[in-house]
């Protein structure tokens, strides 16, 4: 059996725009004709819904590799017809640097000006314009972002709309969209608790080198986990080459998520307590997380990821039923599908992974964990069939435990890791994401920023 | 088609239906991890919960979750007053619906911490 080796970037190579030495930032910095503070994307009752400073960091740091910059109108265009970038290579999502009339009127800035981006009132990144372009009708955009029941039959169950954070956050973009490269000239510091999980990709293939880890298993969370995940990691796992991975990252995505998910800080430190427990060894599990405002697109949402984590250096990502979904808008499976025979209505007549210029991950499609009091065990789904015993793990029945109060049975939740939720419900007030937590979280972010004098 | 709705019974619920007869009623889930209280919702009543709660959904087991814990304990209060888990719960808190809504908009904002 061959070896399986850590896979390239996708796109050939990671992009890292990050000016590290001090000088050269404030240098670039210098050079830009405008300043503009970066400002929260909100929704229709001010709620703020997307930073677009998450997604400066996750391409500045080779997470969305090889996308350089905010798009131009020609590559959204091409995303939304075929999911791929002017360069071929796979991409799900337009990413825009967007703003409103007044700001471009106040800015005064054409082609070829170069912007300074400040975020919490300091100098963060730069912005060359190459073109400017304008969203003539977002809601539109919006929806050939996430597919139509007719357009997409194969994995669309019904329209969007404003349940869907996604495409809300896509229906409220300004209509003036500077296109260009992005540079960080003022690298920020990540806050804890988040520093100690920062593992941008070239970092993390280093600490996959250093822990001599060649084959890693990516679980995407946006989640505390309960034991159902644990069990879906531990098992995932056992995928390998000639023996099992080697190593098990849980990538977090960290940003604005919809009511009722759990707060970020609870959902890292969920997961670390799985290995301070002990309950995966901490040499074989490594938490990080990614800067994203989540858009629930299920397989689209699931490219990205295989995007992320492939950057990052895993070689396999497991998908589980409703990847990053909300409600029913796309079949429980997509994902899966995506992965596995592709989506022709999205331009892949075969998995994102065996067409041209796709991606080199490979996916572990699983079905569920639930607990069976026959088999007295968490049993895997394609296994137990004891179909009118099973006690299925949902996550809004575990969080309606939380809510109510009511301490999890250690089936449900290892002690350790409801301990945290408790820890950051004194925090916040509340166990879950609510508008309140929302609008401080926007406040705070998830970095500082140095002094840099210009 | 007819959902349920999962009632948790921690030790003072569970002290609250004793002698009520709905002992019987009580089922163990994850192992006897947890107790709880089984009440079926009838379809046209099903519409009327989610429509209510912008939260509330049907889960993977066919189940209503999601709403507001001031509805879950309205419930619970129903059950415990009719000695029943039968239909006629699920209309006497669909009369106390206003009641509950001005008690889920505080619950937005702040849930009590639990002590353990």
């Amino acid at each position: 059996m061959p070896r399986i080796e850590m896979p390239p970037p996708h796109g050939g190579r990671l992009e890292e725009r990050v000016a590290k030495n001090p000088e050269l930032g404030r240098k670039l910095a210098k050079s830009a004709v405008a300043q503009y503070d970066i400002k929260p994307t909100l929704d229709e009752n001010g709620v703020p819904i997307r930073n677009v400073y998450r997604e400066i960091m996750s391409i500045c740091y080779g997470f969305f590799s090889p996308v350089e910059g905010s798009m131009p109108q020609a590559e959204v265009e091409r995303i939304l017809k075929e999911r791929r970038l002017l360069n071929d290579w796979v991409f799900p999502y337009p990413l825009v640097f967007d703003m409103s009339e007044e700001d471009y009127k106040n800015l005064g800035v054409t082609v070829g000006d170069r912007v300074l981006l400040r975020l919490k009132g300091k100098p963060f990144a730069i912005l060359d314009v190459d073109e400017v372009w304008r969203i003539d009708n977002p809601e539109e955009l919006a929806t050939r972002t996430f597919g139509t029941p007719e357009g997409n039959p194969e994995v669309v169950n019904e329209p969007f709309d404003k349940k869907m954070p996604g495409w809300v956050i896509y229906k409220n973009l300004n209509p003036v969209v500077l296109a260009g490269k992005y540079r960080i000239i003022n690298e920020p510091k990540l806050l804890p608790p988040f520093d100690r999980f920062w593992f941008p990709p070239k970092k993390s293939r280093e600490e996959y080198t250093r822990r001599g880890w060649k084959t890693v298993i990516n679980h995407q969370t946006r989640n505390v986990p309960h034991i159902g995940h644990e069990f879906l990691m531990k098992n995932a796992a056992y995928m390998g080459d000639m023996e099992p991975c080697h190593g098990i990252q849980v990538n977090a995505i960290i940003g604005v998520k919809r009511p009722g998910d759990y707060p970020d800080e609870a959902i890292v430190e969920g997961h670390e307590a799985v290995h301070t427990g002990g309950y995966i060894n901490e040499k074989r599990h490594l938490v990080t997380i990614c800067l994203w405002d989540m858009r629930y697109g299920n397989p689209l949402e699931s490219m990205l990821h295989g995007i992320i984590r492939q950057n990052m250096g895993c070689a396999y990502h497991m998908f589980g039923r409703d990847h990053a979904a909300v409600g029913k808008y796309y079949d429980m499976y997509a994902t899966q599908t995506l992965w596995s025979v592709g989506i022709p209505s999205f331009g892949f007549p075969a998995a994102v992974n065996e067409v041209p210029y796709g991606l080199k991950i490979q996916p572990q499609n699983m079905k569920e964990f639930w607990y069976c009091p026959v088999c007295n065990e968490i049993a895997y789904s394609d296994c137990c069939a004891h179909d009118k015993e099973k006690q299925k793990f949902s996550g809004s029945f575990v969080r309606g435990m939380v809510a109510e109060g009511v301490f999890p049975p250690k089936v449900i939740f290892r002690p350790e890791v409801y301990k945290v939720i408790v820890k950051w419900w004194k925090e916040f007030g509340y166990p879950f994401c609510n508008p309140k937590y929302v609008k401080e979280k926007e406040e705070r972010l998830e970095v500082d920023l140095p002094d840099m004098d210009i | 088609m007819a959902k349920t709705i999962v009632v948790l019974l921690d030790d003072k619920r569970l002290g609250a239906i004793k002698g009520s007869g709905l002992e019987d009623k009580v089922v163990d889930l994850f192992g006897g991890g947890v107790q709880a209280l089984n009440v079926e919702v009838p379809e046209d009543k099903v519409k009327e919960i989610t429509h209510a709660f912008d939260t509330a959904r049907i889960d993977t087991r066919d189940c209503i979750t999601d709403t507001p814990i001031a509805f879950n304990r309205t419930l619970f209060e129903e059950i415990a007053k009719s000695k029943s888990v039968g239909a006629e719960v699920v209309d006497a808190v669909l009369k106390r619906m206003d009641e509950i809504k001005e008690m889920a908009a505080k619950e937005g904002e702040y849930l009590p911490v639990p002590e353990f």
